[in-house]
């Protein structure tokens, strides 16, 4: 039986398709089978972001709709064995996906999958909730500012209240923090909210904090996760991520403020 | 002008209202059970029967025939004014019409003039939640109450173990209770009970209201912010001082 994340936040464009995407290779680079699958239909990206764009034959919706099988519809990735990718359809929209229909696909990924990771579309409605409603766990993806936290906690009320685990009275869906786009300079001159301020608003326990960084930009625009980049502190950062997703205890780092050295203030060295 | 002319040659004009109505939902058709309940509420709260319109709600009831006169009797004994019933067959339409009182459908059969498909938070709200003892009739919530969440007590107090954050909304008849940072909407005394009063142990609350006396987060003054306070009606103004 496979382990079925969701990796959603309410908001848009706080990373979560970059999150999904970096912790379904992680995920993989560990071992483990894992699938990530989009649920934006209609605004496809996770296909962009895992550099499998110009593969794309059938998606989700052509399996939901018994157009065509998993297995064709499946992308197998270039870089990393057992990571697949289900790509979401950019012609339909969302009202294309049935609760029958993911629950039926969800249930044979289960069989061969050790992880299914689902990238929710943002919004609260019909996309962003069938994408959480079979879910074991969830990443609530928060940038630090406040509109981010506040639609974080509406998601975690939905998550509660609007899944199956909720509707059937089983233990409820683990949810975990992840920051993203932190910046500890910022924070420290209080553009940003800090970290504890986040964590005591939501109240979840925190999976891990990925700094702001050139890296994820570029490798959104490569289309190779972050994760791959392991000179980065982004890549790193989700590294550290996985591997508590995984239950080890890994300390927290990217979360102070570096002192800058003589030579960076002088010529404000980038950071990479 | 043409319009002011016809105003004057009319009598009246209809207009569609809502108005507020109690209804009384009649669980037992006996005329005596009633009045020995409401001659026990009229002691406790004598000022709610005073002429109060009322529409009895048969739907409830599964019986075809009522005593409908001697209910209305029982009614006006106690200064409540049945003004029209609601549900039952045929029959109780009919003997509804003889006596004077209009009849509506059972609420199922009306057509649905509001759907609210958009996204019920109520729903989502009901979770995790036990209900008080049934001696205080209040609600004991524990966790946190998230933005577009509600959580209400429509009897007596309401009480939050946790954080209610921002975008969320606590209500409850009596008093609310808040064990943890009010960020979001307190009202207390939603039926009117001027002595209820919101207790929390950080203040940061977007709306406070007793008894439809409210204030904003712009309203209150700012040192009280992130202190444990309580808010009170004194003099028809909400008080709020720090506790402890």
């Amino acid at each position: 039986m496979a382990k079925i994340i969701v990796v959603t936040s309410g908001k848009g464009g706080v990373g979560k398709t970059t999150s999904a995407a970096a912790i379904a290779t992680g995920l993989a680079l560990r071992g483990n089978k894992t699938v990530v699958i989009d649920f934006d239909v209609g605004l496809r990206n996770l296909d962009l972001i895992m550099g499998c764009e110009r593969r794309v034959v059938y998606d989700l919706i052509n399996v939901i709709q018994g157009e065509a099988g998993l297995n064709q519809a499946m992308i197998r990735d270039k870089r990393v064995d057992n990571l697949h990718i289900l790509p979401a359809s950019q012609t339909r929209d969302k009202d294309a996906l049935t609760e029958e229909g993911v629950e039926r696909v969800l249930g044979s990924l289960s069989e061969e999958f050790d992880y299914i990771i689902c990238d929710s579309p943002a919004g609260i409605e019909r996309g962003a909730q069938l994408a959480m409603h079979f879910a074991d766990e969830a990443v609530v993806v928060t940038n630090p500012e406040v509109s981010s936290v506040r639609d974080s906690d509406r998601i975690l009320g939905l998550l509660s209240s609007k899944t199956r685990r909720a509707e059937k009275n089983q233990e409820p869906i683990k949810e975990h923090l992840l920051i993203t786009r932190y910046d500890p300079m910022r924070v420290d001159s209080g553009d940003m909210l800090n970290l504890q301020d986040i964590q005591e608003i939501l109240a979840i326990n925190l999976i891990g904090l990925i700094p702001e960084s050139e890296a994820v930009l570029r490798a959104s625009n490569q289309g190779v996760p972050v994760t791959h980049d392991q000179q980065s502190d982004a890549g790193q950062a989700y590294v550290d991520t996985v591997s508590r997703l995984l239950g080890e205890d890994v300390p927290l780092r990217f979360h102070e403020a570096q002192k800058k050295g003589f030579l960076s203030r002088m010529f404000g060295g980038g950071r990479r | 002008m043409s319009l002011n002319v016809d105003r004057a040659s009319t009598a009246f004009t209809f207009k569609g209202g809502m108005l507020p109505m109690t209804v009384m939902e009649l669980t037992s058709a006996d005329p005596e059970r009633v009045r020995a309940q409401l001659s026990s509420k009229l002691s406790q709260s004598p000022a709610f029967f005073q002429h109060t319109p009322v529409v009895l709600s048969v739907e409830k009831l599964d019986e075809p025939h009522l005593a409908l006169e001697r209910l209305c009797a029982v009614c006006r004994a106690h200064k409540l004014l049945p003004v029209a019933v609601r549900g039952g067959g045929d029959s109780i339409k009919q003997s509804a019409w003889a006596l004077g009182l209009g009849w509506f459908p059972t609420q199922e059969n009306r057509p649905q003039a509001v759907n609210s498909s958009s996204d019920d938070a109520t729903a989502e709200a009901v979770l995790n939640e036990a209900p008080l003892s049934a001696a205080s009739g209040g609600r004991i919530y524990r966790g946190t109450v998230r933005s577009g969440q509600q959580v209400s007590a429509s009897e007596g107090d309401l009480v939050v173990i946790g954080a209610v954050n921002a975008g969320a909304e606590i209500l409850a008849a009596g008093s609310v209770h808040v064990y943890g940072p009010l960020r979001g909407r307190a009202l207390a005394g939603i039926h009117g009970d001027r002595e209820a009063g919101i207790f929390c142990h950080e203040l940061h609350g977007e709306l406070l209201s007793v008894a439809g006396n409210y204030k904003r987060l712009e309203d209150i003054d700012p040192t009280l912010l992130g202190r444990a306070v309580q808010v009170r009606l004194l003099e028809d103004q909400l008080n709020i001082e720090t506790l402890g």
